[in-house]
């Protein structure tokens, strides 16, 4: 007898013991965690924000395709931020404000009237404002593993009815009970007895909130214990407006493909597009129902079971006296109210790349995951919008089969932003992102970089120095021979340089090349910003190597910015959780080719959009719209590229095979067709023509390359470095001419 | 005799005509490599005048819409906030790119700094898009 009591006492004080032990570990578990640093916030990615000043380039259909996305709600009267109303090229917007990285804009009433092509009237309450930037545009999030996302917000934040609304439906005597209830775990069982299953679980807010936050979806009696236990220990360290504020932030509504919808203020984002404390009673009891069943109860997936499920909750409200009946019938008559236009956050896959990739150099993922910080990029989605138009109908043309590629990425190259990127036929698809990992020979493309080379040489080349498109044979590397041809398979004989250019002739330009040595040309393409391994081998000349599209893109960034490298951002701020600035990527830039040796460039860059082997872009450009550009076509048709910028845009564009097919396809024929269609709808400003000191332009024979007068046989006018212009002349005299060509007409003042 | 003149001086502006265009047109060697044609493209005739820095029509208001944020970036400036002072001209310089007393308030401000390399760089670059004399003699002070 006494041998059996001293048995149970041991089992007793056995069970003491580790149920002591299993109390000190769950109490570790809440304290260490349950704290200020509990929530894991992703960083959200913005685009720029759009600006708007009377004279601004913005179409209205711009204006209202930005507050589109932004998901400003058409209405007939202004009464919250994020409205708007349009009659015309009118818009009245109630705008919602936005807190930048060290200025705050806030929300106001304001008027645009757009005219054909700017903003033509800007003001508020009737007074003119000089200038105003809208919220930008969340194009994504840097997501943990496990998905999660939200948006904190504090209790006293929270609308009342949704807040009493909420204990209503789930936890009628939430500030009553210790952590859990016997009579909601008694209704529970009698509802699971009644149906012969599990239906409900009888749970508080609390052990809810346990459950969600750290134990799994099981349903097994050592969880529901564990949990119980676990929940009186948050009563016993935390207060009831702390439990619920936690919960209001953790509670699972919904999956948008990977990411997961936590909280009522990412839901009220997420599902009607509008601030917590804005919601409607209608929205407020529609996310109160949802917490029961967020995938059943799917407002844009099951509107109807959503409309029941939100007026049963809208009749608990009513019937425990959080609103009045004549409320609750009122909201039950109302739509959904939801948020239906298509949705861009995490459709720009390739740009949000290019902005993982430059944030990986200096963060660890999880800060990028964890630490809720707002990063500030140069995305234009005006500009995306108009280059994934461009890629899908040209590419459509080329090829109804869907197997050509292509890619392509967008610079404002006067500060270096990259503000579009394709990398992809399907444009919004995640897959191999060719604009930053298509490794390519660039074929011409390269050619300005060795003309570049040749010019800063001024004493013994020009515009006009005579070359000879011959055949050649240069002895390669492991004792092969290079003999390579032109495109057309006739050598040209003697030719100018800058027809040499703009026709893009291989022979001259081998020559060329290879009388400036090889070791000049990779000098070249070093100071023009290109970083990767570069072959010096004679073929190098003609573009061998292999390159993507975002390393023409800063070689060409530097020769659009007259000669001033600058490195590719796509990031402008970076700010934390609370606002404070942690990084700025500021303007950069070094001059590392002459001013003067560019600007002869841009001219023969021009001529080729003008005569020579890219006139193809003036189906789509205005006649009198300045561009400047080169193309580029490999071996057999195996890449077609384009390059070239206008007054304001850079834009490089590359169609090919993945598997290294021939497509069939010149630099002409393909590529262009994107690069013109794009900058005809997206480029604002034609490219001026800025002469740098230290250049004068003369009358030059274009058959011999010497001195003429205007008006004479084959006189055109050329720009020269100062004394480097021919010293032999064809003796003409000058005379009137009633023709200008495209480059005398820069002076007209039509540009 | 007047007809005699009158045919001359139109066989002379046909002549001119096609040689001009020849010097537009022509292309040393025999075939040209294969591009595509420009059937809508025509010759443009202004009047030739002297060639001379054509900077583009300026943006209309745009330097009414950046004025604030220079006078800010002049606030900032002194009182050594540099970093804002910066932030603030590059948001001008995105509303207008062409501004060459954007450049110049730059240059001025990285000099402020310290950054002479990037002071003199932007000074540099701001010559292209300098209006009128003083502000063109203020960046070339940069480069001294």
């Amino acid at each position: 007898m006494i041998r059996t009591r001293h048995l149970l006492l041991k089992l007793a004080l056995t069970a003491f013991v580790i149920a002591s032990l299993c109390l000190i570990y769950l109490n570790a578990r809440i304290t260490a965690t349950f704290a200020d640093k509990m929530w894991e916030l992703p960083a959200k990615v913005y685009a720029r924000p759009l600006e708007l000043f009377v004279g601004a380039r913005l179409t209205r259909e711009d204006l209202a395709y930005e507050l589109q996305v932004l998901g400003y709600r058409k209405v007939s009267v202004l009464r919250n931020p994020g409205e708007v109303t349009q009659s015309g090229g009118r818009f009245d917007i109630f705008t919602r404000g936005f807190t930048f990285p060290s200025e705050r804009e806030l929300a106001h009433r304001i008027k645009v009237v757009t005219g054909p092509e700017r903003v033509e009237q800007l003001s508020a309450g009737g007074k003119a404002l000089d200038l105003m930037r809208l919220d930008p545009l969340q194009i994504g999030g840097i997501y943990p593993s496990h998905g999660e996302d939200r948006v904190l917000v504090r209790l006293a934040d929270v609308p009342e009815a949704l807040r009493l609304g909420l204990l209503a439906v789930e936890d009628q005597s939430f500030y009553q009970h210790w952590g859990f209830s016997f009579t909601g775990i008694a209704r529970a069982a009698l509802s699971n007895v009644r149906s012969g299953q599990v239906v409900a679980g009888g749970s508080t807010i609390t052990q809810q909130l346990i459950k969600n936050y750290y134990l799994t979806p099981e349903r097994t009696l050592v969880r529901k214990l564990t949990e119980v236990v676990m929940a009186v220990l948050l009563e016993f360290h935390s207060s009831k407006d702390e439990i619920l504020e936690s919960y209001i932030n953790e509670v699972y509504l919904g999956q948008e493909g990977p990411r997961s919808i936590h909280g009522f203020a990412l839901a009220a984002r997420h599902y009607f597009d509008t601030p917590l404390d804005q919601l409607g009673l209608h929205q407020q009891a529609l996310l109160v129902g949802m917490i029961k069943g967020p995938s059943l109860y799917n407002p844009l997936r099951n509107p109807k079971r959503a409309k029941a499920r939100r007026d049963v909750v809208l009749d608990v409200m009513a019937r425990q006296g959080v609103i009045s009946t004549e409320h609750a019938v009122i909201a039950k008559a109302m739509s959904l109210g939801l948020n239906n236009h298509g949705r861009v956050r995490d459709s720009f896959p390739a740009f949000l790349d290019l902005v993982r990739r430059q944030l990986r150099l200096e963060y660890h993922e999880d800060d990028l995951t964890t630490l809720g910080l707002s990063i500030f990029t140069s995305f234009d989605p005006l500009l995306q919008r108009q280059l994934e138009r461009s890629t899908t109908e040209v590419m459509d043309k080329l090829d109804k089969g869907g197997e050509l590629q292509s890619a392509s990425v967008v610079t404002r190259f006067d500060t270096g932003e990259v503000a579009a990127l394709v990398g992809g036929r399907k444009v919004r698809y995640a897959g191999f992102n060719r604009a930053l990992d298509a490794r390519r020979p660039a074929g011409s493309l390269l050619k300005p970089a060795v003309y570049l080379a040749a010019l800063e040489q001024p004493r013994k080349y020009t515009l006009a120095t005579p070359l000879q498109d011959t055949t050649l044979t240069v002895a390669g590397p492991g004792g092969q021979n290079w003999s390579p041809r032109n495109f057309d398979r006739t050598a040209h004989g003697e030719v100018l340089l800058h027809s040499a250019l703009a026709k893009s002739y291989n022979l001259a330009t081998a020559r060329l090349g290879m009388d400036l040595g090889l070791e000049a040309v990779v000098d070249m393409l070093r100071r023009l910003g290109i970083t990767g391994p570069v072959p010096e081998v004679p073929s190098l000349t003609l573009g061998a190597g292999e390159y993507s599209p975002m390393d023409m893109a800063a070689m060409y960034q530097t020769i659009a910015a007259g000669g001033f490298r600058m490195p590719l951002r796509s990031i402008r701020d970076i700010v934390d959780a609370h606002g404070q600035p942690l990084r700025r990527y500021p303007l950069e830039y070094d001059r590392t080719v002459s001013l003067q040796a560019i600007h002869l460039v841009h001219y023969a860059m021009r001529e080729v959009v003008r005569e020579g082997t890219g006139r193809g872009v003036y189906r789509y450009l205005k006649p009198d719209f300045e561009v400047a550009g080169k193309t580029g076509t490999t071996n057999q048709g195996r890449d077609s590229w384009f390059a070239g910028f206008s007054g304001d845009l850079l834009a490089i564009t590359w169609i090919g095979h993945d598997d290294n097919n021939g497509t069939g396809l010149t630099g002409s024929s393909g590529a262009l067709k994107v690069w013109a269609d794009f900058m005809a709808g997206a480029s604002e400003r034609s490219l001026s023509y800025r002469m740098p000191d230290n250049i004068e332009t003369h009358w030059i024979d274009n058959r011999h390359g010497v001195l003429t007068g205007e008006g004479c046989p084959d006189a055109r006018m050329l720009p020269f470095i100062a004394g480097s212009e021919p010293a032999k002349s064809t003796g003409c005299r000058p005379r009137k001419s009633p023709v200008a060509d495209w480059f005398q007409s820069l002076f007209g003042g039509d540009n | 005799m007047p007809q005699l003149r009158c045919f001359m001086k139109c066989t002379a502006i046909i002549l001119a005509l096609f040689l001009s265009g020849c010097s537009i047109y022509s292309a040393p060697g025999s075939e040209p490599v294969p591009v595509e044609s420009n059937p809508e493209y025509t010759p443009v005739t202004p009047a030739a005048t002297a060639p001379q820095t054509a900077p583009s029509a300026p943006e209309p208001n745009s330097s009414d819409a950046y004025r604030g944020l220079l006078d800010k970036a002049d606030t900032a400036t002194g009182r050594g906030d540099y970093e804002q002072a910066l932030a603030l001209l590059e948001r001008a310089q995105r509303i207008d790119p062409d501004s060459g007393e954007i450049y110049l308030g730059l240059a001025k401000t990285y000099r402020a700094k310290g950054d002479e390399k990037l002071a003199v760089a932007t000074a540099e670059r701001g010559l292209l898009y300098c209006d009128g004399k003083a502000q063109c003699d203020a960046l070339r002070t940069y480069l001294n």
